[in-house]
């Protein structure tokens, strides 16, 4: 069922009266809660950006993936594009960029969605569009999608994009962690053609245990931390690197997962449609007021 | 009876068994390991040891030169790479020579049980989806392996470098330029003045190409532990070499502990000059030789007589005309010296109109064969 956003806001008026109406007798609704499972074999990727060597086929390889615009993969090769840091838009659903390094010299850094175990996105989804799957992927319902962007506002890594070229319907685009590939057995297309296995895919728990084996066997070439491990409450992907990525790469975020506070405003606000319900029925109360008003007017 | 000796006869042979086995165990036993870390199976032995393949931290050198070396090899185990790129055509040989000037056959050949050189594909498995993460899979052993030192000094990581594109594939609006695929001629410096802070002098001329080419010396004799990007290094290290660092490449050959005048002076050094220092001309019969081939002591350059007979000697030490390259004939070997070299002077043209009519003369005509120098 597609839905724009006028047929939305058609369907939730309806839905609203009538709800508002049954809520007022029954308040124990059924709710249709989002997909968020956090499964303990949920797969990952674990990002070894001391191996990465910036040759970009994994951006190459994802819009290949996803029916996006693709340039002659040789293209990739000009190392202008890292003069900017550029974040995930609807074209490039991962983007490498090029950070200074201490060690190194450079660090070149694939950034995409981190698929988050408490996704801020499908907490804020006010459809219900987004879900975390079984295997550790958020994907998205295209046809539930409204565009509202709400994902985006949520999102503590600014990862969802918007269709804004599109004057009619824009959706909202992001990784999806190749989700139909993974599906067939096969590897996410970023991770099937780096060359150098920067990108490790696993199960998230494996992946965590390998990570900490390579801190521990080469201390002196990673920098002791696992950016994913516990940020926001643990993404499925996990970073290497021989530098402190929060702060420069990564927004500082805390462990605590991001839909905590917004989820209870937000579903607080939701709550069985009282709230917009009553937010009508008061300007309905206003509108019939000033109506009545109007009308008394008219007859003097 | 029979019983008896038969029966010793096997106690002795089991136990010489047993010895042998405990001798093993002598090696072994103090190591305090687990067998289960080298064999795989339970009861090892010499013929089969079935030992653990692929563990990183066991270098094991590879015991053969340079020269036995393969010459390129074709890498086209991988199989994904294929679409895009054809198989690389890695210059293997080349490689293992620039190796002799860092860490060897083993920074590539990381791991090799004793024996036979063992594939890559021995341990790093083809496929990426596997169990063992920590050893990356083929594809990435192969690149992490080439692009540690290729991105070093490029900081690009352009595929062409080492593939060649497949011929289904199309590129649309590029024009591909060109790629170099040989390595660029190496520039050897004539001569480097190092400026030092030595008291005994601030200068310290050395004449590289005399090193190498009068001397004789191989690049790696001074290029021990060298790096790719001591050459391909875009960001250079300005910063003055250590005295020591250069000291230990000279002091092979040189006293680097107590003649500072040898190299350390105050003004730019004059390269060394074989008939001014010596008194012994080398042009026309000896320029183009090595030092080695008249100064047989190793690192030992004085000493040496200016007669000829000393290197054109015989085995009782008498003149063999052979060994500077004429084999005089029976009619020429009982001349004296001077009835060809006039006034023994042996940088000016043999005469032969003394004897012979004007139409013979050296070098068309030759008083016996040429032979091999004993040097070339």
């Amino acid at each position: 069922m597609a839905q724009n956003r006028r047929d939305f806001l058609k369907t939730l008026a309806t839905i609203g009266v009538s709800t508002g109406a049954i809520s007022a007798v029954t308040p124990q609704v059924a709710k249709a809660g989002p997909t968020n499972i956090l499964s303990d074999n949920r797969m990952g990727v674990l990002v070894d950006a001391t191996v990465c060597i910036g040759c970009r086929k994994c951006e190459w390889a994802c819009q290949g993936a996803h029916d996006k615009v693709q340039q002659d993969f040789i293209e990739y090769e000009n190392n202008d594009v890292f003069k900017k840091a550029r974040r995930p838009d609807t074209n490039n659903l991962t983007v490498v960029n090029k950070y200074d390094s201490e060690l190194l010299g450079s660090e070149t850094i694939k950034l995409q969605c981190m698929h988050c175990d408490h996704p801020a996105c499908v907490s804020a989804c006010i459809v219900g569009a987004l879900s975390k799957e079984e295997n550790g992927s958020v994907i998205w319902d295209t046809d539930k999608c409204i565009g509202c962007r709400y994902c985006m506002v949520a999102c503590p890594f600014q990862v969802p994009a918007l269709e804004y070229y599109k004057a009619l319907d824009p959706k909202i685009v992001k990784c999806d962690f190749c989700f139909e590939r993974t599906k067939e057995g096969n590897l996410p297309a970023c991770v099937e053609i780096c060359p150098v296995e920067a990108l490790t895919y696993g199960k998230r728990e494996d992946l965590l245990i390998e990570a900490k084996k390579r801190i521990k066997n080469h201390s002196e070439k990673y920098f002791n931390y696992i950016y994913g491990e516990h940020e926001v409450g643990g993404t499925a992907w996990l970073y290497l690197s021989d530098k402190e990525l929060a702060g420069e790469v990564f927004p500082k975020l805390g462990n605590d997962p991001a839909p905590g506070v917004s989820e209870s405003i937000q579903h607080g606000l939701f709550a069985y449609f009282v709230p917009p319900v009553a937010l009508y029925a008061l300007l309905g109360g206003i509108m019939w007021l000033s109506k009545d008003k109007d009308k008394s007017e008219e007859k003097l | 009876m029979k019983i008896m000796i038969k029966f010793l006869l096997l106690v002795s042979l089991w136990s010489v068994g047993i010895f042998a086995q405990i001798n093993n165990l002598r090696t072994h036993a103090p190591m305090k390991l687990d067998c289960k870390k080298c064999h795989l199976c339970d009861t090892p032995t010499k013929a089969e040891p079935c030992l653990v393949m692929c563990p990183r931290n066991k270098i094991e050198p590879v015991r053969h030169s340079v020269e036995e070396a393969p010459v390129d090899i074709v890498i086209n185990e991988v199989d994904s790479e294929k679409d895009l790129y054809t198989p690389v055509n890695f210059s293997h040989k080349l490689h293992a020579k620039m190796s002799l000037m860092s860490g060897g056959c083993a920074i590539c050949h990381h791991y090799n049980p004793p024996g036979k050189i063992v594939k890559c594909s021995t341990c790093h498995e083809k496929n990426r989806e596997r169990e063992n993460l920590s050893i990356p899979d083929l594809k990435a052993a192969y690149h992490r392996q080439c692009m540690a030192c290729h991105t070093s000094w490029e900081e690009k990581s352009e595929c062409r470098s080492c593939h060649e594109l497949n011929d289904n594939i199309k590129i649309s609006n590029t024009i591909l330029p060109k790629l170099e695929k040989s390595h660029a001629k190496i520039k050897i410096p004539d001569k480097i003045v190092y400026q030092t802070d030595s008291d005994k002098g601030e200068l310290v001329t050395y004449f590289h190409r005399d090193h190498t080419k009068l001397f004789d010396l191989k690049c790696m004799d001074c290029h021990k532990q060298e790096n790719c990007e001591n050459c391909h290094n875009q960001k250079p290290d300005f910063s003055k070499p250590q005295p020591d660092d250069l000291h230990d490449k000279c002091s092979d050959c040189h006293d680097t502990e107590g003649k500072c005048y040898v190299c350390h002076s105050n003004v730019e050094k004059k390269p060394f000059n074989h008939p001014t220092k010596t008194g012994f001309n080398l042009s026309n019969f000896h320029s183009n030789i090595s030092c080695i081939t008249c100064h047989k002591t190793k690192n030992r350059f004085t000493g040496l007589k200016k007669e000829c007979k000393n290197c054109h000697k015989d085995n009782e030490g008498y003149f063999n005309h052979s060994i500077t390259g004429i084999m005089l004939d029976e009619t020429h070997k009982d001349l004296d010296c001077e009835d060809c070299h006039v006034k023994n002077n042996y940088m000016k043209r043999p005469t032969c109109s003394d004897c012979h009519e004007e139409d013979i003369s050296f070098p068309k005509n030759i008083p016996g064969e040429k032979v091999r120098k004993n040097h070339d």
